[in-house]
Protein backbone atom coordinates (compact mmCIF):
# COMPACT_ATOMS: atom_id res chain seq x y z
CA UNK A 1 0.00 0.00 0.00
CA UNK A 2 1.25 3.90 -0.51
CA UNK A 3 0.73 6.63 1.30
CA UNK A 4 -1.65 9.86 -0.02
CA UNK A 5 -2.78 12.68 1.71
CA UNK A 6 -7.22 13.14 2.19
CA UNK A 7 -8.52 16.64 2.69
CA UNK A 8 -11.35 16.26 4.03
CA UNK A 9 -12.99 19.69 4.13
CA UNK A 10 -16.44 21.15 5.99
CA UNK A 11 -17.62 23.83 4.08
CA UNK A 12 -20.71 25.89 3.25
CA UNK A 13 -23.09 24.64 0.98
CA UNK A 14 -23.27 27.89 -1.21
CA UNK A 15 -19.12 27.92 -1.28
CA UNK A 16 -19.07 24.08 -2.11
CA UNK A 17 -19.24 24.62 -6.08
CA UNK A 18 -16.11 26.71 -5.50
CA UNK A 19 -14.32 24.64 -3.65
CA UNK A 20 -14.62 21.48 -5.63
CA UNK A 21 -13.40 23.85 -8.85
CA UNK A 22 -10.30 24.58 -7.10
CA UNK A 23 -9.92 20.59 -6.47
CA UNK A 24 -10.56 20.14 -10.29
CA UNK A 25 -8.39 22.96 -11.50
CA UNK A 26 -5.57 21.72 -9.51
CA UNK A 27 -5.96 18.23 -11.21
CA UNK A 28 -7.41 15.80 -8.38
CA UNK A 29 -8.42 13.12 -9.83
CA UNK A 30 -11.82 13.14 -7.84
CA UNK A 31 -13.35 14.05 -4.45
CA UNK A 32 -16.88 13.16 -2.95
CA UNK A 33 -19.58 15.59 -1.47
CA UNK A 34 -21.94 14.59 1.65
CA UNK A 35 -24.17 16.22 3.28
CA UNK A 36 -23.95 17.31 6.81
CA UNK A 37 -26.88 17.15 9.35
CA UNK A 38 -26.05 19.34 12.13
CA UNK A 39 -23.03 21.14 14.37
CA UNK A 40 -21.92 23.65 16.58
CA UNK A 41 -19.33 26.53 15.63
CA UNK A 42 -18.91 29.99 16.78
CA UNK A 43 -21.18 29.67 19.78
CA UNK A 44 -24.07 28.95 17.79
CA UNK A 45 -25.37 25.11 16.91
CA UNK A 46 -27.16 24.98 13.64
CA UNK A 47 -28.95 22.19 11.41
CA UNK A 48 -30.30 21.73 8.05
CA UNK A 49 -34.11 22.51 9.49
CA UNK A 50 -34.00 25.90 10.43
CA UNK A 51 -33.10 27.51 7.24
CA UNK A 52 -35.35 26.84 3.88
CA UNK A 53 -32.92 29.12 1.77
CA UNK A 54 -30.56 26.32 2.73
CA UNK A 55 -27.62 28.99 2.18
CA UNK A 56 -26.56 27.91 6.19
CA UNK A 57 -26.55 23.82 5.54
CA UNK A 58 -22.85 22.55 5.82
CA UNK A 59 -21.37 19.85 3.10
CA UNK A 60 -18.20 17.55 3.94
CA UNK A 61 -15.75 16.95 0.91
CA UNK A 62 -13.47 14.11 0.74
CA UNK A 63 -10.52 14.24 -1.92
CA UNK A 64 -7.40 11.70 -1.47
CA UNK A 65 -4.11 12.40 -4.35
CA UNK A 66 -0.21 12.84 -3.67
CA UNK A 67 1.51 15.78 -1.86
CA UNK A 68 2.63 17.03 -4.95
CA UNK A 69 -0.97 18.07 -5.66
CA UNK A 70 -2.25 18.20 -2.29
CA UNK A 71 -0.21 20.86 -1.17
CA UNK A 72 -0.81 23.53 -3.91
CA UNK A 73 -4.39 22.75 -3.44
CA UNK A 74 -4.36 23.82 0.50
CA UNK A 75 -2.99 27.17 -0.62
CA UNK A 76 -5.83 27.91 -2.68
CA UNK A 77 -8.99 26.38 0.19
CA UNK A 78 -7.09 28.78 2.77
CA UNK A 79 -7.94 32.02 0.14
CA UNK A 80 -11.57 30.29 0.00
CA UNK A 81 -11.68 29.65 3.71
CA UNK A 82 -10.59 33.34 4.74
CA UNK A 83 -14.01 34.17 2.72
CA UNK A 84 -15.76 31.62 3.67
CA UNK A 85 -17.38 29.21 6.71
CA UNK A 86 -15.18 26.21 7.31
CA UNK A 87 -12.74 23.93 8.30
CA UNK A 88 -10.02 21.66 6.56
CA UNK A 89 -8.00 19.11 7.60
CA UNK A 90 -5.46 16.56 5.81
CA UNK A 91 -4.68 13.22 7.26
CA UNK A 92 -2.14 10.67 5.65
CA UNK A 93 -4.03 7.62 4.74
CA UNK A 94 -2.69 4.44 2.96
CA UNK A 95 -4.43 3.69 -0.20
CA UNK A 96 -5.19 -0.07 -2.13
CA UNK A 97 -4.57 1.25 -5.60
CA UNK A 98 -2.19 4.26 -6.19
CA UNK A 99 -2.58 4.82 -9.96
CA UNK A 100 -6.31 5.54 -9.56
CA UNK A 101 -5.14 9.11 -7.06
CA UNK B 1 -60.13 44.93 14.60
CA UNK B 2 -62.10 42.15 12.89
CA UNK B 3 -59.57 42.39 10.00
CA UNK B 4 -56.83 41.55 12.83
CA UNK B 5 -58.96 39.27 14.92
CA UNK B 6 -59.80 37.22 11.20
CA UNK B 7 -56.29 36.90 10.09
CA UNK B 8 -54.83 36.14 13.33
CA UNK B 9 -57.42 33.25 14.29
CA UNK B 10 -57.53 31.72 10.48
CA UNK B 11 -55.96 28.30 10.52
CA UNK B 12 -52.75 29.00 8.56
CA UNK B 13 -51.51 31.89 11.25
CA UNK B 14 -52.42 29.58 13.68
CA UNK B 15 -50.46 26.42 12.42
CA UNK B 16 -47.35 29.17 12.09
CA UNK B 17 -47.62 29.98 16.12
CA UNK B 18 -48.31 26.03 16.90
CA UNK B 19 -44.79 25.05 14.93
CA UNK B 20 -43.10 28.63 16.52
CA UNK B 21 -43.85 27.28 19.98
CA UNK B 22 -43.39 23.88 19.85
CA UNK B 23 -39.88 25.49 18.33
CA UNK B 24 -39.48 27.34 21.02
CA UNK B 25 -40.50 24.41 23.75
CA UNK B 26 -37.97 22.30 22.27
CA UNK B 27 -40.51 19.80 20.41
CA UNK B 28 -38.78 16.83 18.06
CA UNK B 29 -41.27 17.65 15.68
CA UNK B 30 -39.97 18.40 12.23
CA UNK B 31 -41.29 18.27 8.31
CA UNK B 32 -38.88 16.13 6.11
CA UNK B 33 -37.15 18.77 4.27
CA UNK B 34 -37.41 17.42 0.95
CA UNK B 35 -41.52 18.05 1.78
CA UNK B 36 -40.55 21.34 2.92
CA UNK B 37 -38.71 22.42 0.01
CA UNK B 38 -41.36 20.56 -2.28
CA UNK B 39 -44.12 22.85 -0.38
CA UNK B 40 -42.01 26.04 -1.61
CA UNK B 41 -42.18 24.95 -4.98
CA UNK B 42 -45.93 24.07 -4.95
CA UNK B 43 -46.75 27.56 -3.25
CA UNK B 44 -45.13 29.51 -5.71
CA UNK B 45 -46.37 27.30 -8.77
CA UNK B 46 -49.85 28.08 -7.13
CA UNK B 47 -49.43 31.62 -6.78
CA UNK B 48 -47.44 32.56 -9.86
CA UNK B 49 -50.13 30.30 -11.49
CA UNK B 50 -53.28 32.23 -10.17
CA UNK B 51 -51.61 35.60 -10.94
CA UNK B 52 -50.91 34.73 -14.76
CA UNK B 53 -54.54 33.33 -14.91
CA UNK B 54 -55.62 36.87 -13.47
CA UNK B 55 -53.47 39.10 -15.87
CA UNK B 56 -54.98 37.13 -19.09
CA UNK B 57 -58.33 38.50 -17.82
CA UNK B 58 -57.02 42.42 -18.45
CA UNK B 59 -54.61 44.05 -20.58
CA UNK B 60 -51.31 44.84 -19.58
CA UNK B 61 -52.31 48.91 -18.80
CA UNK B 62 -50.37 51.76 -17.96
CA UNK B 63 -51.51 51.74 -14.11
CA UNK B 64 -49.97 48.07 -13.89
CA UNK B 65 -46.72 48.97 -15.69
CA UNK B 66 -46.92 51.80 -13.19
CA UNK B 67 -47.10 49.42 -10.10
CA UNK B 68 -44.32 47.03 -11.54
CA UNK B 69 -42.18 50.17 -11.59
CA UNK B 70 -42.82 51.40 -8.14
CA UNK B 71 -42.34 47.62 -6.97
CA UNK B 72 -38.73 47.98 -8.92
CA UNK B 73 -38.17 51.66 -6.88
CA UNK B 74 -38.99 50.52 -3.46
CA UNK B 75 -36.43 47.17 -3.17
CA UNK B 76 -33.91 49.61 -4.94
CA UNK B 77 -34.44 52.27 -2.46
CA UNK B 78 -35.41 50.18 1.04
CA UNK B 79 -32.34 48.70 1.86
CA UNK B 80 -31.14 52.28 1.43
CA UNK B 81 -32.91 53.14 4.69
CA UNK B 82 -32.35 50.32 6.41
CA UNK B 83 -28.35 50.73 5.64
CA UNK B 84 -28.56 54.02 7.30
CA UNK B 85 -30.88 53.17 10.45
CA UNK B 86 -28.94 49.73 10.95
CA UNK B 87 -25.62 51.91 10.85
CA UNK B 88 -26.92 55.16 12.87
CA UNK B 89 -29.14 52.25 15.43
CA UNK B 90 -26.94 49.04 15.51
CA UNK B 91 -23.05 48.33 15.77
CA UNK B 92 -23.46 46.52 12.52
CA UNK B 93 -20.66 47.07 10.31
CA UNK B 94 -20.72 48.29 6.75
CA UNK B 95 -20.91 44.69 5.10
CA UNK B 96 -23.27 42.91 8.01
CA UNK B 97 -25.65 46.06 7.69
CA UNK B 98 -25.19 45.80 4.03
CA UNK B 99 -26.21 42.76 3.48
CA UNK B 100 -28.90 42.65 6.18
CA UNK B 101 -30.59 45.26 4.35
CA UNK B 102 -30.75 43.64 1.35
CA UNK B 103 -32.62 41.27 2.76
CA UNK B 104 -35.41 44.16 3.93
CA UNK B 105 -35.51 45.01 0.32
CA UNK B 106 -36.20 42.21 -1.08
CA UNK B 107 -39.37 39.91 -0.14
CA UNK B 108 -41.05 37.17 1.38
CA UNK B 109 -42.82 35.11 -0.80
CA UNK B 110 -44.27 33.04 1.95
CA UNK B 111 -45.45 36.04 3.92
CA UNK B 112 -47.18 37.89 0.73
CA UNK B 113 -49.21 34.36 0.59
CA UNK B 114 -50.21 34.96 3.94
CA UNK B 115 -51.54 38.21 3.41
CA UNK B 116 -53.15 37.47 0.13
CA UNK B 117 -55.28 34.85 2.43
CA UNK B 118 -55.97 37.37 4.99
CA UNK B 119 -56.82 40.21 2.24
CA UNK B 120 -59.41 37.48 0.80
CA UNK B 121 -60.73 37.01 4.28
CA UNK B 122 -61.00 40.44 4.73
CA UNK B 123 -63.44 40.49 1.62
CA UNK B 124 -60.52 42.83 -0.47
CA UNK B 125 -60.08 42.04 -4.27
CA UNK B 126 -56.44 41.59 -5.33
CA UNK B 127 -55.12 41.74 -8.92
CA UNK B 128 -52.88 39.30 -10.65
CA UNK B 129 -50.30 41.47 -11.38
CA UNK B 130 -49.00 41.84 -7.86
CA UNK B 131 -47.28 38.50 -7.84
CA UNK B 132 -45.02 40.27 -11.01
CA UNK B 133 -43.96 42.53 -8.39
CA UNK B 134 -43.29 39.99 -6.20
CA UNK B 135 -40.67 38.14 -8.85
CA UNK B 136 -39.47 42.02 -9.34
CA UNK B 137 -38.97 43.25 -5.74
CA UNK B 138 -36.97 39.89 -5.26
CA UNK B 139 -33.33 40.55 -6.87
CA UNK B 140 -32.92 45.02 -7.26
CA UNK B 141 -32.16 45.06 -3.34
CA UNK B 142 -29.45 42.47 -3.55
CA UNK B 143 -27.74 44.93 -6.25
CA UNK B 144 -28.24 48.15 -3.71
CA UNK B 145 -26.68 45.96 -0.71
CA UNK B 146 -23.52 45.00 -3.03
CA UNK B 147 -23.25 48.58 -3.44
CA UNK B 148 -23.58 49.83 -0.41
CA UNK B 149 -20.65 47.01 1.37
CA UNK B 150 -18.77 48.09 -1.90
CA UNK B 151 -18.69 51.94 -1.28
CA UNK B 152 -16.47 51.69 1.92
CA UNK B 153 -14.34 49.05 0.56
CA UNK B 154 -15.91 46.77 2.75
CA UNK B 155 -15.87 43.82 0.51
CA UNK B 156 -13.21 42.00 -0.88
CA UNK B 157 -11.64 43.51 -3.80
CA UNK B 158 -9.57 39.97 -5.54
CA UNK B 159 -12.13 37.31 -6.19
CA UNK B 160 -12.34 34.04 -4.09
CA UNK B 161 -10.42 30.91 -4.78
CA UNK B 162 -12.88 28.69 -7.31
CA UNK B 163 -14.96 31.73 -8.15
CA UNK B 164 -16.53 31.44 -11.60
CA UNK B 165 -17.62 34.05 -13.95
CA UNK B 166 -21.54 34.68 -14.03
CA UNK B 167 -21.90 31.91 -10.77
CA UNK B 168 -23.42 35.46 -9.14
CA UNK B 169 -26.18 36.30 -11.71
CA UNK B 170 -27.21 32.79 -11.76
CA UNK B 171 -27.79 33.08 -7.86
CA UNK B 172 -29.28 35.99 -8.20
CA UNK B 173 -31.69 36.28 -11.42
CA UNK B 174 -32.12 32.55 -11.96
CA UNK B 175 -33.00 31.39 -8.22
CA UNK B 176 -35.73 28.37 -7.58
CA UNK B 177 -38.00 31.52 -6.39
CA UNK B 178 -37.27 33.68 -9.43
CA UNK B 179 -37.93 30.52 -11.96
CA UNK B 180 -41.01 29.13 -10.48
CA UNK B 181 -42.86 32.05 -9.62
CA UNK B 182 -41.86 33.65 -13.26
CA UNK B 183 -42.23 30.92 -14.78
CA UNK B 184 -45.43 29.79 -13.14
CA UNK B 185 -47.10 33.68 -13.63
CA UNK B 186 -46.28 33.33 -17.66
CA UNK B 187 -48.20 29.60 -17.72
CA UNK B 188 -51.14 30.96 -16.61
CA UNK B 189 -51.04 34.70 -18.17
CA UNK B 190 -50.62 31.80 -21.88
CA UNK B 191 -52.97 29.25 -20.74
CA UNK B 192 -55.47 31.66 -19.28
CA UNK B 193 -58.57 30.07 -17.33
CA UNK B 194 -59.62 27.71 -19.50
CA UNK B 195 -56.11 26.30 -20.23
CA UNK B 196 -55.68 25.93 -16.56
CA UNK B 197 -59.02 24.77 -15.44
CA UNK B 198 -57.57 20.88 -15.73
CA UNK B 199 -54.92 21.68 -12.74
CA UNK B 200 -57.46 24.16 -10.57
CA UNK B 201 -58.45 20.76 -8.33
CA UNK B 202 -54.38 20.66 -7.48
CA UNK B 203 -53.73 24.26 -7.52
CA UNK B 204 -56.88 25.45 -6.04
CA UNK B 205 -58.55 23.21 -3.82
CA UNK B 206 -55.03 21.57 -1.93
CA UNK B 207 -53.78 25.37 -1.84
CA UNK B 208 -54.98 25.97 2.00
CA UNK B 209 -53.98 22.91 3.41
CA UNK B 210 -50.98 22.85 1.97
CA UNK B 211 -50.10 25.92 3.01
CA UNK B 212 -51.56 25.23 7.03
CA UNK B 213 -48.81 22.19 6.43
CA UNK B 214 -45.88 24.78 5.10
CA UNK B 215 -46.65 27.50 7.77
CA UNK B 216 -46.26 24.89 10.21
CA UNK B 217 -42.59 23.74 9.30
CA UNK B 218 -42.25 27.44 8.49
CA UNK B 219 -43.15 27.95 12.65
CA UNK B 220 -40.65 25.18 13.48
CA UNK B 221 -38.37 26.88 11.34
CA UNK B 222 -38.54 30.51 12.86
CA UNK B 223 -38.87 29.17 16.06
CA UNK B 224 -35.49 27.37 15.80
CA UNK B 225 -33.69 29.82 13.94
CA UNK B 226 -34.47 32.38 16.88
CA UNK B 227 -33.59 30.48 19.85
CA UNK B 228 -30.54 29.39 18.40
CA UNK B 229 -29.31 32.48 16.85
CA UNK B 230 -30.84 35.25 19.43
CA UNK B 231 -27.38 35.26 21.29
CA UNK B 232 -26.03 37.26 18.16
CA UNK B 233 -28.47 39.82 17.67
CA UNK B 234 -28.50 43.20 20.20
CA UNK B 235 -31.68 44.60 21.66
CA UNK B 236 -30.97 47.47 18.87
CA UNK B 237 -30.98 44.83 16.00
CA UNK B 238 -34.05 43.69 17.34
CA UNK B 239 -35.88 46.38 17.46
CA UNK B 240 -34.88 47.00 13.92
CA UNK B 241 -36.28 43.83 12.92
CA UNK B 242 -39.65 45.63 14.24
CA UNK B 243 -39.81 48.89 12.97
CA UNK B 244 -38.05 48.09 9.67
CA UNK B 245 -40.94 46.56 8.57
CA UNK B 246 -43.74 49.76 9.89
CA UNK B 247 -41.35 52.33 7.97
CA UNK B 248 -40.98 50.39 5.10
CA UNK B 249 -44.93 49.46 4.97
CA UNK B 250 -45.12 53.59 5.21
CA UNK B 251 -42.70 54.07 1.92
CA UNK B 252 -45.15 51.63 0.48
CA UNK B 253 -48.73 53.14 1.03
CA UNK B 254 -47.40 56.73 -0.08
CA UNK B 255 -46.39 55.03 -3.43
CA UNK B 256 -50.16 53.53 -3.40
CA UNK B 257 -51.74 56.39 -2.41
CA UNK B 258 -49.98 58.70 -5.13
CA UNK B 259 -50.74 55.45 -7.98
CA UNK B 260 -54.35 55.75 -6.84
CA UNK B 261 -54.15 51.81 -5.97
CA UNK B 262 -57.58 49.75 -4.72
CA UNK B 263 -57.33 48.23 -1.15
CA UNK B 264 -56.58 45.08 -1.82
CA UNK B 265 -53.78 45.72 -4.17
CA UNK B 266 -52.40 48.44 -1.68
CA UNK B 267 -52.17 46.08 1.00
CA UNK B 268 -50.23 43.15 -0.80
CA UNK B 269 -48.13 45.98 -2.03
CA UNK B 270 -47.83 47.26 1.11
CA UNK B 271 -47.00 43.62 3.12
CA UNK B 272 -44.22 42.94 0.20
CA UNK B 273 -42.29 46.10 0.74
CA UNK B 274 -42.53 45.80 4.27
CA UNK B 275 -41.81 41.67 4.08
CA UNK B 276 -37.83 40.93 4.46
CA UNK B 277 -36.11 37.53 2.33
CA UNK B 278 -34.94 34.59 4.21
CA UNK B 279 -34.64 32.25 0.82
CA UNK B 280 -33.43 34.06 -2.18
CA UNK B 281 -31.12 36.44 -0.29
CA UNK B 282 -29.45 34.79 2.06
CA UNK B 283 -28.33 32.75 -0.66
CA UNK B 284 -26.45 35.63 -2.87
CA UNK B 285 -24.93 36.58 0.37
CA UNK B 286 -23.00 33.89 0.86
CA UNK B 287 -21.97 33.83 -2.60
CA UNK B 288 -21.46 37.83 -2.73
CA UNK B 289 -20.80 39.22 0.93
CA UNK B 290 -19.45 35.58 2.44
CA UNK B 291 -18.03 38.32 5.57
CA UNK B 292 -21.85 39.11 6.65
CA UNK B 293 -22.76 36.95 9.21
CA UNK B 294 -25.71 35.12 8.55
CA UNK B 295 -26.25 34.57 12.17
CA UNK B 296 -27.44 38.13 12.05
CA UNK B 297 -29.01 38.59 8.40
CA UNK B 298 -30.84 35.14 8.52
CA UNK B 299 -31.99 35.17 12.18
CA UNK B 300 -33.34 38.97 12.14
CA UNK B 301 -35.25 38.26 9.08
CA UNK B 302 -36.73 34.72 9.98
CA UNK B 303 -37.02 34.56 13.55
CA UNK B 304 -37.91 38.47 14.21
CA UNK B 305 -39.21 40.25 10.83
CA UNK B 306 -41.11 36.92 9.88
CA UNK B 307 -42.78 36.14 12.43
CA UNK B 308 -43.85 39.92 13.25
CA UNK B 309 -45.36 40.30 9.76
CA UNK B 310 -47.18 37.57 9.77
CA UNK B 311 -49.25 38.43 12.91
CA UNK B 312 -49.28 41.46 13.66
CA UNK B 313 -47.83 43.09 10.49
CA UNK B 314 -50.16 41.78 8.21
CA UNK B 315 -53.72 43.17 9.68
CA UNK B 316 -51.80 46.51 10.03
CA UNK B 317 -50.65 46.77 6.28
CA UNK B 318 -54.63 45.69 5.71
CA UNK B 319 -55.57 48.34 8.03
CA UNK B 320 -53.49 50.99 6.44
CA UNK B 321 -54.53 50.11 2.84
CA UNK B 322 -58.23 50.89 3.71
CA UNK B 323 -57.22 53.77 5.61
CA UNK B 324 -55.49 55.08 2.23
CA UNK B 325 -58.30 53.80 0.11
CA UNK B 326 -60.64 55.99 2.48
CA UNK B 327 -62.25 52.96 3.54
CA UNK B 328 -60.53 52.63 7.09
Amino acid sequence: MEKHLRIELIIERMAHKRACRVLETAGMTGYTVLPAMAGYGNSKRWNRDTDLSASGDMVVIISIGDEEKVRPVMDEIGNLLGAHIGVVTVTEVEVLRPNRF
Amino acid sequence: MDVALSTLLSPIILFFALGMVAALLRSQMSVPEAIAKGMAIYLMMAIGLKGGVEMSKNPLTTDVLLVLLAGIILSFLIPIIAFVFLRLSTKLDRVDAAATAAHYGSISIVTFVAATEAVRLSGLDSSGHLVAVAALMETPAIITALFLASRGGGSRSQPVAGSEQGELVREVFLNASIVVLVGALAIGWIAGEEGTASVQPFFVDLFQGVLCLFLLDMGLSAGRGLRQGWRQLSFATVGFGIYMPLISSLIAAGFAFALGMPAGDAALLITLTASASYIAVPAAMRLALPEAKPSIYLTLSLGVTFPFNVTIGIPIYIYLALLITGQG
